[in-house]
């Protein structure tokens, strides 16, 4: 790609450029337009569960998922609404505003809600107030959502950032105050813009998450069994697992493959990107660092008038003792008692994963040569086309001796220099990502952690660099032909 | 950070930073200097590799010059192809003692002769890699069995070209064997030799098979010590079992985490180690073997009646099935 740069800047180089346009034609096709997921009959705010849910087998999944559904989609407030408990700080008011492309669960929206945070948005005030926030620079129309950390602390005497001092906690974009629902809490942002400054400052975009129940009904021993039978696989590739430290067991959720179950998953999330306290993390979360000593610094957390701002007192999210609207479909009822964070974790273990197309985009022919090339040049060592089979299922049967086709090993992988976020969680070091799974990457928008591109050519050659498992694979790519890497480029998208 | 004053001080030295960002080296900056982040540097690294010296050789330490790739550990020296280059260093040995020595490939096109990568451009890789046979999960005991395993792991995308068989070079004794991806149109050569407890494969990648025969050629002018060399440890996998250690220590770590440490040593003649090396640990586990290690003392092992230094491999942490 260098090598075309260079060539811009002198007139034999546009000349050969011209020529050459010809022959430089693999392109990505973009997100892939028809059926959403795949599936026939999902909506941008329907997606389909797993069949047997579908068949309602055992009786009340169906109407248990439809309830995780609608919860997914509720709008919170600070207090005075229908859902409270947001804030005091969040990165948005909503589990669908941010995981919605191309339906509900999945990653972020080609235009950005965050970026209109502070605008009044269908008739509704604004989420964010503009008195105390400011949206910072990385939050754009056309970019991706996205949460931020800081991979280190900054000196308290201003003078940047300590290297010895890693962070790498959520710093969440935005606070309540101002908010007509908040009193009279106030806190400022962090300074993010001083963060970019100097360098400090990493993103991570919404992870989808299709079939996320049928990745964690896979037991260890298959995920090992896979690694196994990757061993000397010639192409430079050698991973290993995130582990969870309250069992031990491999860890298979996130970025980095640190989160264990879809509950812990929902639980951290409610809290650290809404604010939401819950059964698995019941109390109010500062940034990180604030509630920890510094020379000169007494800690005191959050501020007591930041504290309890729904008025319900904690957790914010609890379980319902009683059902609060009477419906005469008992199952629709009893599936309001669970507290929220139980039912998006129903909800993202009953989603069906995303159907491949076998035609769209470039045909037929092109997929499957595209599918073999992928596996061929070695993107299936660790982008696993199928992963094993399911335990039985003491949920629902479809969740049950299933074969799993995630396109990932749910190993974390050295990817290099150009990757490295800096940021370590469970085992995983800053320059270690579990394997992002591909099942569905037809209609994503943004690529690789980040989101940093939205052309998959770029984040397929982004793969490699200094310090990167992938980058013999990588080489395998960029020496196939211009139409051999089309047909690859077809079948990602087709997925 | 959170007073206004601190907030506008810190605008106040973003601004000079900013104004500042561009006259680095011959023109003096205007404001104090902020420290940043550095670019493309792994910082916090997680489980990495360290030694408890930077002077005894490991496996990892080779390097790549223009002409050549020369390891003091493997005792060896390739000639490089000409032109042939390693644009990115590989990741880091694994926890299962895997590493990627050198990763090698002509270099780019020079720019203006051509856009992209033009299709007389020589294409392909050399990929140097060891493994560490202490730390295989495999059951192989050398290069054949190691082979074979990949073998019998081959997807479905790859025909068999050249089965595995034994083939001199340069004097040593090397494994080959050969597939293609009829689809891609790319073959893959192996070439697997045992020097010191490691399996080391020079693999071949291209879909032009000239420039592999070519590559093949190449490996001819290896240099590499002799089978047994006077001067080196013997290499002696799972030496430290009960009957050789007559005193341990074990390592108290101060939280437990899941990850395998392997871990290789260098046992002095009077049954001490002298040299540990931690393929892949976390800065804990490897302070607190160190400290375990330095108060171990095994049997000096035996040659000819003298006793010689031994090369080991020792497994801590999470050990899965199949590992020592």
């Amino acid at each position: 790609m260098a090598i075309r740069k260079s060539l811009l800047g002198s007139a034999p180089g546009l000349a050969l450029l011209a020529l050459s346009s010809v022959v430089l034609a693999q392109t990505d096709p973009g997100v892939r337009p028809g059926a959403i997921n795949g599936q026939s009959g999902a909506t941008t705010t329907s997606p389909l569960p797993l069949a047997s849910v579908t068949s309602n087998t055992p009786q009340g999944v169906s109407e248990f998922f439809q309830n995780g559904l609608g919860r997914f989609q509720e709008v919170e407030s600070v207090s005075g609404g229908a859902n409270n408990g947001l804030g005091p700080r969040f990165n948005f008011n909503s589990c669908s505003g941010c995981h919605a492309q191309p339906t509900i669960g999945g990653s972020g929206l080609p235009t950005n809600p965050q970026a209109t945070i502070l605008t009044s948005v269908g008739g509704n005030p604004p989420i964010a107030s503009s008195s105390t926030n400011t949206v910072p620079s990385f939050i754009t129309t056309n970019g991706p959502t996205r949460e931020a950390r800081f991979p280190f602390f900054f000196n308290a005497n201003g003078t940047g950032v300590n290297t010895s001092a890693p962070n790498g906690g959520v710093e969440d974009l935005f606070t309540v105050s101002g908010r007509a629902d908040a009193g009279s809490c106030s806190l400022t942002q962090p300074s993010f813009a001083f963060a970019q400054s100097v360098n400090d400052v990493i993103f991570r975009i919404p992870t989808p998450v299709f079939g996320a129940g049928l990745l964690e009904n896979l037991d260890d021993s298959t995920l090992l069994a896979n690694q196994a039978a990757q061993q000397n696989n010639g192409l430079g590739i050698s991973g290993t697992f995130n582990h969870n430290g309250n069992d031990g067991t491999i860890a298979r959720f996130g970025w980095k493959a640190q989160n264990k179950s879809l509950e812990l998953f929902a639980g951290e999330a409610y809290n650290v990107e809404m604010g939401i306290t819950n059964e698995i993390f019941q109390n109010e979360r500062p940034l990180p660092g604030e509630d920890e000593p510094s020379p000169g610094n007494t800690p005191a957390g959050l501020p007591s008038n930041c504290l309890n701002l729904s008025g319900n007192g904690y957790p914010e999210d609890a379980t319902n003792f009683a059902p609060s609207v009477a419906n005469s479909d008992t199952f629709a009822q009893n599936a309001q008692i669970p507290s929220d964070v139980v039912q998006f974790a129903l909800f993202m273990r009953l989603l069906a994963p995303p159907i491949p197309s076998t035609t769209v985009p470039g045909g037929a022919a092109a997929i499957s040569t595209g599918k073999s090339l992928f596996s061929s040049i070695g993107c299936a060592v660790c982008h696993a086309p199928t992963l094993g089979t399911t335990q039985a299922s003491n949920i629902t049967s479809s969740l049950g001796s299933a074969t799993v086709s995630p396109f990932s090993d749910l190993e974390i992988h050295q990817m290099g220099n150009g990757l490295a976020d800096n940021v370590s969680q469970g085992g995983a070091g800053g320059g270690q990502f579990r394997t992002a799974p591909l099942w569905g990457l037809g209609q994503r928008v943004f690529f690789l952690h980040d989101g940093r591109t939205t052309n998959l050519l770029t984040a397929i050659t982004d793969h490699a660099s200094s310090g990167s498992e992938a980058t013999e694979v990588i080489e395998n790519f960029e020496d196939l032909s211009t139409s051999q890497q089309q047909d690859i480029l077809d079948f990602l998208r087709s997925l | 950070m959170r007073s206004a004053r601190s907030r506008i001080y810190l605008l106040l030295v973003g601004f000079f930073v900013s104004s500042a960002a561009g006259a680095q080296g011959s023109v003096p900056q205007q404001g104090p200097v902020l420290q940043k982040v550095p670019e493309n540097v792994i910082l916090v690294k997680g489980a990495w590799s360290s030694a408890s010296d930077n002077v005894t050789p490991l496996p990892e330490g080779g390097k790549v010059s223009t002409d050549s790739y020369n390891s003091p550990y493997f005792g060896l020296t390739l000639p490089l192809p000409a032109g042939w280059i390693q644009k990115y260093e590989g990741p880091p040995p694994s926890d299962s003692g895997y590493y990627v020595l050198a990763q090698l490939r002509p270099a780019d096109p020079t720019p203006g002769q051509g856009g992209g990568r033009p299709r007389d451009h020589a294409r392909g890789t050399l990929l140097i890699a060891a493994q560490d046979m202490f730390f295989t999960t495999t059951h192989a005991t050398g290069p054949l069995e190691l082979i074979n395993y990949t073998r019998d792991h081959l997807q479905a995308d790859y025909r068999i070209e050249r089965p595995p068989s034994n083939i001199t070079i340069a004097g040593r004794d090397f494994v080959r064997f050969g597939y293609v991806s009829p689809v891609a149109g790319l073959h893959w050569t192996f070439f697997a030799t045992q020097i010191r407890c490691h399996v080391v494969e020079f693999i071949f990648t291209s879909a032009d098979t000239q420039l592999l025969e070519n590559l093949a050629r190449n490996l001819g002018g290896l240099k590499s010590q002799p089978e047994i060399d006077a001067s080196e440890p013997v290499c002696i996998k799972g030496y430290a079992s009960a009957e050789n250690i007559l005193e341990r220590v074990d390592p108290v770590f101060s939280e437990r985490k899941y990850n395998q440490v392997p871990v290789r040593v260098i046992i002095d003649r009077e049954g001490k180690v002298k040299h540990i090396h931690f393929l892949s640990a976390f800065p804990t586990q490897s302070q607190a073997i160190s400290a375990a290690l330095s108060q171990w003392r095994f049997k000096p092992y035996l040659r000819n009646g003298q006793p010689v230094e031994v090369e080991t491999g020792m497994l801590f942490g999470h050990v899965p099935q199949g590992a020592l």
